[in-house]
């Protein structure tokens, strides 16, 4: 009886898994949790940056993530373009992804002061989808104008007033890098290394790593869910972030439970095939 | 004349010239090969960009001939790709405000795109509880090793005891550092050697050959 028991532990069937799993994520948007989010140094270190960025400095945001990803990172993009909006700091946009229009066009959704605070040309641009991956970021460090000729909306290049005072990656005070694959490493080869700009990211959980095996040349790295909660914190602005949290608690802890029950079981199961 | 375009030499000859100006600009400040390699990075982007028609004409391809052959399982759900993908650029090409097309790809393709990413956390929880079994020492570490970072990145970690956020901040940043820099490195060189042997003409898998 008891073997059976230890068995059962150790193999439970996925469908079983999959359900405990729905379950357990519904509850908290039932009844929310709301457990503290501490901040970690790596997006402290990117808010501090952007702090430190005004009306007279360019950010770059780089898309190079797809709508897949906006459960991990679309609280960190709107955190961080709101932190922009605030700060004044003028804005280009371009991207990698073929579907980033409708990732940009949730950013104006849930930052609607980019069309009525900010005035297109002049305060921000959005140039579009590049192709060529690596290549494209590294010709676009040396030369912005040979990429682009207009912006995504056709208007040419020499008659968007921002874009005349971005020429290379010299000319952008910092990159905020939106990925969720090698982009960052593109970044860091071509525009840090090579030119010196400040790239920061806003990344996937997977990512969480790039920080320790690139401390020189990252200003922060916004790690997933987490990395938006953190950042609705700084600039005080609770948003998706701080609530999908509670999803990030649960299913973390689920993980857990999982992986201790089904070393137990499989431990005892082993013990007594002895 | 294809004949001689398809010859070595010549796919030999551009890889080495394109390689070695972008290289020899990348580590030296010579204003004349940073011209040039500046027009043959451009050129890589529109070449980049006309990959994506080549891509769309495989798919075709792939699709029409499932649909020919009545691939079991497949051939019904590739008319359905062909023919949204007809019927999208269409629209979008007529008025990419129409209604219908800004709301088929904000509330079906976003929707469908966020479901997929979001049901690999249920097979993630189905491979780890299989996966991570104490079946010796080093899996026991590399298991509580995992849960310590799981216990890092949740701030419930740090609810039920203040100290996991600190262990788990100690394996992320100091204990897996080591081999994972060591296997960064070794992948580098051998990226490098990979790049050498590339532009020396020692590989031939990117262009087709054995």
């Amino acid at each position: 009886m008891s073997k059976n028991i230890w068995s059962k532990m150790a193999e439970v069937d996925r469908r079983v898994l999959y359900w405990v799993m729905f379950i357990a994520l519904a509850i908290p948007f039932i009844s929310p949790i709301g457990l503290p989010v501490p901040v970690t140094e790596t997006t402290k270190a990117v808010y501090d940056k952007v702090e430190t960025l005004g009306p007279k400095n360019i950010a770059l945001f780089s898309i190079a993530g797809g709508v897949s990803a906006w459960p991990e990172i679309a609280p960190s993009m709107v955190a961080v373009m709101r932190h922009l909006v605030k700060r004044e700091v003028k804005i280009v946009v371009w991207g990698f992804f073929v579907d980033q229009d409708i990732t940009l066009d949730m950013i104006l959704t849930n930052v609607p002061e980019l069309k009525t605070k900010y005035k297109y040309g002049e305060d921000w641009v959005y140039m579009g989808y590049i192709a060529g991956a690596e290549t494209a970021v590294a010709q676009l460090a040396s030369d912005v104008h040979a990429v682009f000729k207009a912006d995504k909306y056709g208007t040419t290049i020499d008659k968007l007033p921002l874009m005349q005072r971005v020429k290379t990656a010299k000319d952008i005070d910092l990159v905020l890098t939106v990925d969720t694959g090698s982009y960052i490493l593109y970044y860091i080869r071509h525009w840090n290394v090579g030119k010196g700009v400040p790239v920061a990211e806003i990344g996937i959980a997977m990512q969480a790593d790039m920080i320790v095996y690139y401390p020189v040349n990252l200003v922060g790295v916004m790690i997933g869910v987490r990395g938006g909660a953190e950042y609705e914190k700084l600039i005080g602005r609770l948003a998706d972030g701080t609530v999908r949290m509670d999803a990030i608690n649960v299913s973390h802890i689920l993980f857990i439970i999982a992986i201790v029950l089904a070393n137990i079981g499989f431990i005892m199961v082993r013990r007594m095939k002895k | 004349m294809s004949n001689v375009l398809r010859r070595r030499e010549i796919i030999l000859f551009i890889t080495g010239i394109v390689g070695g100006l972008n290289l020899f600009e990348y580590f030296f400040a010579v204003k004349e090969v940073a011209a040039v390699a500046s027009t043959i990075r451009t050129w890589v982007v529109v070449i980049s960009a006309f990959a994506l028609g080549l891509g769309i004409i495989t798919a075709f391809r792939v699709h029409i001939s499932h649909v020919k052959r009545r691939t079991k399982g497949q051939w019904p759900f590739s008319i359905w790709l062909m023919g949204f993908f007809v019927l999208l650029t269409l629209i979008g090409l007529w008025n990419p405000k129409f209604i219908v097309y800004d709301w088929t790809f904000k509330n079906v393709y976003v929707a469908l795109s966020t479901t997929l990413y979001a049901i690999t956390g249920f097979y993630i929880f189905s491979a780890a509880y299989r996966a991570f079994r104490a079946r010796n020492i080093e899996a026991a570490i590399l298991i509580i090793s995992g849960v310590l970072i799981l216990l890092r990145n949740a701030p419930i970690g740090e609810a039920i005891w203040t100290g996991f956020p600190i262990l788990g901040e100690w394996v992320l940043m100091k204990g897996q550092v080591g081999g994972m820099r060591t296997l960064t490195f070794v992948a580098a060189v051998g990226l490098v050697a990979f790049g050498i042997r590339t532009l020396l003409g020692m590989e031939r898998g990117y262009y087709g050959g054995e």
